[in-house]
């Protein structure tokens, strides 16, 4: 009873802050109202994401204005085709007496405190760095000076570069999988947005604009806890539940579900993927968003919400369609939910 | 009436052994006389055989031109079972002629071979030829066109007045076309498969079916759903609760009737993603809902 009571405080008090840092993210970010939210959804369900977009439509930005926003160690690093693991663990150089010198890299010199990194085109970077970046994501943890460093408060941000192909290492199946979700930052659509940028002083000193955001609006060290209560307090009913598994099976089996996708052999197109995995992370995400939403209860419209995120990296096409495989994900996972009915 | 001919009697050109086998070979032709170019001869041959003896099917002729002149057109075998220890058959050979004398003249239809066998000994029984008179169509020298009734083409045929069942026919056809067009649209078959259907007059039906089932949860939620995919068949997609504004885009029709849809919608969430079906049919009593229903099976009507 007790603790019924402390989840429910715990949950309404959370969702004012939630509330408040999409707020200042939205001071300094604009017209990326849906990437705030998605993102601010990402932190409470405390997963990693993937982020995809163009070149220069504010990611790190982005990042930075989170980062100060629930506080903690905020670290980047650029992916290149030479970077190895050791260079996230590690820095080595020249002290000022000429002697060599290995220092807490990247990755250890926040210490426990490190909440966001920034991994910028990851893709740039050698299949060990992936490795590694797996295993901090899976367990949040890495070895280095012989012992275990834990960072309970890590979230893992990922950028991939999807314009050049030369000198990269494209993502495997098991990395991708593990990213909670794969963001699209889009370009600004609303011109007032876009003239602000562009003309606004404001928006060209980063540094000065990032430093607008008020610190600490939630307390990162806080965040694992919320997200647990936001697990067990938010229900999900049978009937979701029976819709959920429905909808896993149409994007497995589309051709079995009347799925019709102009140009598209829906028989031969999904050869697997959206593991049980990726499903548990959707219903995670769907938690987390009807708690943004105000209710206690998942409803078809938050799994709806965040599926494409979550999900459409997951799902593995016939290499015939992969080529054009943004337009068909997103069809197939429209049709998807056009086709499963509801409740 | 034909006239029957006794022609030809025993051929014995075999072995006394081989004779005692076959006994008999009889052919028998209708007059050997008064014969055209096209006319057919029938021929009956019997053949008595004595007892282990069978003919063999293999050895009759085949139906065949025979000569130049001559067509063998059917062969059929009557086996005339066994008596007196004796294996009567009889076969009918049909020929048509094609031989166009000049004058009557005598022409032979050949004769022909048989094997009859017991098994172990093999025996030919051979059949005689059979020769008739064939006589000419016309004399040597045609007199000329001068008689306007000498050999002249044949008349065409005469046509039936029929008119009257053809008009009928063609009627019945229209009518068919018709009625199949009919049930067609009744059906909803094609081209009328695209017709509007009235899902929320099924689904009124359906949910006052499923209240009468029973009171409890169950009854209630499956009500609901019954107005859920009449919602999802009119939108031709599933509709959820977020989805009501964009459907009214699409649906005008229902739009007064907004504020009871969105209370629809909120007690479904409620009886079933917030597992509180009570609570939801205390917002939204079971009358409530058909008369929800009936309204907008009435709205419906209003879509094009």
């Amino acid at each position: 009873m007790h603790l019924a009571r402390d989840v429910d405080t715990t949950l309404s008090d959370a969702r004012g802050c939630a509330q408040a840092l999409q707020q200042e993210i939205a001071k300094v970010i604009l017209g990326q109202e849906r990437v705030i939210r998605l993102l601010t959804i990402a932190t409470f369900a405390r997963g990693h994401v993937l982020l995809e977009g163009d070149v220069g439509v504010g990611k790190t930005t982005l990042l930075r204005a989170l980062a100060r926003a629930i506080g903690g160690q905020f670290q980047r690093v650029e992916g290149t085709v030479d970077l190895m693991p050791g260079d996230l663990i590690y820095h080595a150089h020249l002290t000022e007496s000429g002697k060599p010198r290995i220092d807490p890299g990247p990755l250890l010199a926040g210490g426990n405190d490190l909440s966001v990194f920034f991994f910028n085109e990851i893709n740039r970077a050698r299949p060990q760095v992936h490795s590694l970046l797996l295993r901090l994501m899976a367990e949040r943890s890495i070895t280095a000076y012989d012992r275990e460093f834990k960072f309970p408060f890590l979230q893992v941000f990922a950028d991939r570069n999807k314009v050049e192909r030369e000198e990269t290492f494209e993502l495997p199946a098991a990395a991708r999988d593990r990213f909670f979700m794969e963001i699209e930052v889009p370009m600004p659509v609303g011109e007032e947005d876009r003239r602000r940028l562009i003309f606004d002083p404001r928006f060209h000193d980063i540094d000065a604009l990032v430093a607008e955001v008020r610190e600490g609006v939630v307390d990162f060290k806080e965040l694992p806890i919320v997200a647990r209560a936001i697990q067990v307090g938010i229900r999900s009913s049978e009937a979701l539940e029976a819709y959920t598994v429905a909808l896993w099976e149409a994007v497995r089996r589309p051709n079995r579900h009347g799925i019709e996708i102009e140009g598209v052999d829906t028989n031969r197109l999904v050869l697997g993927g959206a593991s049980p995995r990726g499903v548990s992370f959707l219903v995670r995400a769907a938690r987390v968003r009807a708690w943004l939403e105000g209710r206690d209860m998942v409803v078809p419209e938050d799994l709806r919400d965040v599926f494409n995120e979550v999900m459409a990296h997951r799902i593995f096409l016939d290499p015939v369609y992969e080529f054009r495989r943004e337009p068909i994900v997103r069809a197939l996972c429209r049709a998807v939910f056009d086709k499963v009915a509801a409740p | 009436m034909p006239v029957r001919l006794f022609l030809a009697l025993l051929a014995m050109f075999v072995t006394g052994e081989a004779a005692g086998q076959v006994r008999a070979i009889e052919v028998l032709g209708p007059r050997p006389f008064g014969y055209f170019i096209g006319d057919v001869i029938r021929l009956q041959v019997d053949v008595v055989l004595d007892e282990p003896f069978t003919l063999q099917a293999g050895s009759l002729p085949r139906p065949r031109p025979v000569t130049y002149w001559l067509d063998l057109k059917t062969v059929a075998v009557d086996d005339r079972g066994i008596n007196g220890g004796l294996h009567r058959y009889r076969l009918a050979l049909d020929y048509q002629i094609f031989y166009a004398p000049l004058e009557p003249r005598e022409l032979a239809i050949p004769g022909f071979s048989v094997t009859a066998t017991d098994g172990a000994h093999r025996v030919e029984a051979n059949v005689p030829a059979w020769s008739f008179l064939m006589s000419p169509l016309r004399e040597i020298m045609p007199r000329g066109t001068g008689d306007p009734v000498y050999l002249r083409n044949d008349t065409g045929p005469m046509i039936l007045p029929v008119r009257r069942w053809l008009s009928l026919a063609i009627a019945s056809g229209i009518a068919s076309v018709l009625l199949l067009g009919l049930l067609a649209y009744n059906r909803a078959w094609w081209p009328f498969s695209t017709r509007r259907k009235r899902p929320f007059v099924q689904a009124v039906r359906a949910a006052r079916r499923a209240f009468r089932s029973g009171s409890g949860a169950e009854a209630y939620r499956a009500g609901l759903l019954c107005l859920h995919r009449a919602f999802d068949a009119t939108a031709g997609r599933a509709v959820l609760a977020d989805d009501l504004s964009s459907f009214l885009k699409t649906a005008p029709a229902f739009r007064p009737l907004e504020p009871e849809i969105g209370r629809f919608f909120q007690a479904s969430r409620r009886a079933f993603f917030g597992a509180d079906a009570r609570g939801a049919e205390a917002d939204l009593p079971r009358t409530v809902l058909i008369d929800l229903g009936a309204r907008l099976a009435e709205a419906e009507r209003g879509l094009s």
